[in-house]
């Protein structure tokens, strides 16, 4: 499966596509999608542009990021894993 | 220090107007990301893994406690309370929204300060000498010099869409604490056979993928040529470097590619073409900012202070720091306190708001109101007397700042690697603080003397790991961080690239290897003989083998 992810444009922060095309900001709310939805739901975020920043699509077993950029992805879902933002970081145990 | 003319504050304010309305625009989708990248990035935005991110300019690393407060409001105003130093003596934040970057920019502004050319194809903020001014060996106090390139560089038209970034640095003396030969161009003020101040240029340095070490291109330039020389470099650049490929378009590989004699032939032609008349700088105005940094008044003190020597033997705590964080100043009873932004455990570089203020009051109750960012990612008050030295070391002691390991082995330089940065292939700062706490023996670290160890998160080397004394660089093997470590780099006047000693290491192998190779350090040194010394006297290979042998042992 995959989920669409994106920095949004108003705060760069991480974003995702969530059910009925809401804007979530965590991966836990994010939307799976097929390969046929996937493809539609990317070009749909690319036509949002007032949100979405640099829309693609991340590789993932449940909600957790696979493939090659699986740590990135992970990081960037929960926040630097060390230093004055570790408030975050807790959160990346849970995936 | 310098302080802005109606110019300078005219055309911060010009620049930050002109910003607003881009961002303006770009929130309202009239421009797209791609417009407004390069835009941005002009004014020192980017977008990272979980923000934007600000890169705001310290020009050669000065800052005076007024902008140091202003650096703490932004953080807590507009960010997560903290900002992060980097080796090019600026301060990023990590956490700024698009809209407020207006207001961050105007709050910048009114402290003298601005995030111009801090990123782009242009000539970013020039870097010189933490201890210009400080430091006995100096021909010249660089910082004029800065400062001139800083005014001549800025949104200078022709040179603001180069093929790629393009780096300065300038020392005053002939020991180089500014790493001069690793970016673009170097510059070390030499005396001329007139006895005028001349520049010794460098040309052609970088790190990055390939990384090359800067060649002199010139012994001597006369000061006042100074800007017409550099616009014929500028020019031979901008007119042969390549745009086609960004991996080939600095000016490293130009001068590579070429050499640096056809590279020279290019440059002399450029700058018999020049209209020097026009690039020549008017001795007035050299005088006029040179007054801008003139010695402070200093007091008329013995060499040595009663108090201070007293505070060293009663406090072994307190002797230890000024062992390694307090540098001989030029003035007698003065001395340059490091501030280091390197405890035990801690983010490189990463300081907090809180943490800012009170150097921002130390720096202007016991300093002349100055501080100074380094290439090293530390802060140095440059300008203490002795006697105060115990007061300021108590102060730094109770916020955190106070570690006792400048230049030592715990004093890493690292890039925010992939926790914060979308060009990284692995982390930088847990490996970091992995290997601080390895090495955290304040005894150890005094025994073995200075080592500069820099750590970068990808290939692009903001970690300067090619000229690290030990080199690492994260490297992605498959979805994993792996980490390769390199030997024997250098970043002063004797620079070189470090040499990859072998395969690369998972994370949790890295900070025993280089613990393992400092204890062959201490195994194999002569007596006194520094850490890199005994590299070059060596080679490599007795640290190849105290780091892999146990390695391939187990395996």
């Amino acid at each position: 499966m995959k989920l669409l992810t994106a920095n949004r444009l108003n705060d760069g922060r991480v974003i995702y596509l969530g059910e009925a095309d809401a804007v979530v900001e965590t991966i836990d709310a994010a939307r799976p999608l097929d390969a046929d939805t996937a493809e539609t739901a990317l070009a749909q975020a690319q036509s949002r542009p007032a949100i979405f920043v640099n829309p693609y699509l991340i590789e993932v077993e449940g909600r957790s990021p696979t493939g090659r950029d699986r740590l990135k992805e992970r990081i960037r879902s929960a926040g630097p894993t060390v230093g004055h933002s570790l408030d975050f970081a807790a959160r990346l145990e849970a995936l | 220090m310098y302080r802005y003319d109606e110019f300078d504050a005219a055309l911060v304010r010009e620049r930050i107007a002109e910003f607003s309305d881009q961002v303006d625009r770009r929130s309202s989708g009239e421009l797209t990301e791609d417009e407004f990248k390069p835009l941005r990035l002009m004014n020192g935005v980017y977008l990272q893994l979980h923000a934007y991110m600000a890169r705001i300019a310290v020009p050669y690393g000065v800052m005076n406690s007024r902008q140091m407060r202003q650096l703490a409001h932004v953080a807590r105003t507009y960010d997560k309370g903290y900002g992060h130093f980097t080796t090019r003596t600026n301060i990023q934040f990590n956490w700024p929204a698009l809209q407020d970057l207006p207001a961050i920019l105007t709050d910048l502004a009114e402290v003298e300060m601005h995030a111009i050319q801090t990123s782009g194809n242009c000539i970013r903020n020039v870097t010189t000498d933490v201890f210009a001014g400080v430091a006995a060996d100096e021909i010249e106090d660089p910082r004029p010099w800065g400062e001139i390139l800083r005014q001549w560089s800025t949104i200078h038209p022709e040179f603001s869409f180069l093929p790629r970034k393009f780096k300065i640095a300038v020392i005053g003396a002939a020991k180089d604490r500014a790493a001069i030969r690793t970016p673009a161009v170097g510059r070390q003020i030499v005396r001329g056979e007139d006895g005028q101040t001349a520049i010794r240029v460098f040309v052609g340095g970088g790190q990055g993928r390939l990384p090359h070490i800067a060649q002199e291109i010139a012994s001597a330039v006369p000061g006042r040529s100074l800007l017409a020389y550099l616009t014929a470099i500028l020019r031979a650049y901008n007119l042969l470097g390549r745009r086609d490929n960004i991996h080939k378009a600095r000016i490293k590989i130009l001068v590579a590619a070429i050499g640096i004699d056809a590279f020279s032939d290019e440059v002399e032609r450029q700058f018999a073409i020049l209209r020097q008349e026009d690039l020549r700088i008017p001795d007035e105005e050299l005088a006029r900012i040179r007054a801008y940094f003139t010695p402070p008044p200093f007091q008329a003190l013995p060499a040595t202070s009663p108090s201070y020597d007293a505070a060293r033997r009663l406090n072994p705590e307190f002797a230890r720091f000024t062992r390694s964080n307090l540098r001989d100043h030029k003035q007698a009873g003065y001395g340059a306190i490091i501030v280091s932004l390197k405890p035990i455990d801690g983010v490189p570089g990463d300081i907090t708001a809180d943490q800012m203020e009170v150097v921002a009051d130390l720096a202007a109750r016991f300093s002349f109101d100055e501080v100074r960012a380094s290439y090293e990612q530390n802060l140095v008050l440059p300008h203490v007397r002795l006697e105060d030295a115990y007061a300021v070391w108590s102060r730094l002691r109770e916020a955190g700042l106070a570690t006792a390991n400048a230049d030592l082995a715990t004093d890493i330089i690292a890039c925010p690697g992939l926790d914060y940065c979308s060009l990284a292939n692995a982390r930088s700062i847990p490996v970091a603080q992995t290997l601080s706490r390895q090495l955290a023996d304040a005894d150890l670290q005094e025994k073995l003397g200075p080592v500069r160890i820099n750590i970068s998160g990808c290939i692009n080397a903001c970690g300067h790991h090619h000229v690290g004394h030990i080199g690492v660089l994260g490297v992605d093997r498959k979805g994993e961080e792996y980490y390769q470590i390199t030997v024997g780099g250098s970043p002063d006047e004797q620079a070189a690239l470090g040499e990859i000693v072998g395969r690369s290491l998972p994370a949790d192998e890295v900070a025993p290897a280089i613990a393992r190779a400092l204890d062959r350090y201490l195994e194999v040194r002569n007596d006194g003989e520094l850490f890199i010394d005994t590299v070059r006297r060596l080679g490599a290979d007795p640290f190849r083998t105290a780091i892999y042998e146990p390695i391939d042992a187990a395996a």
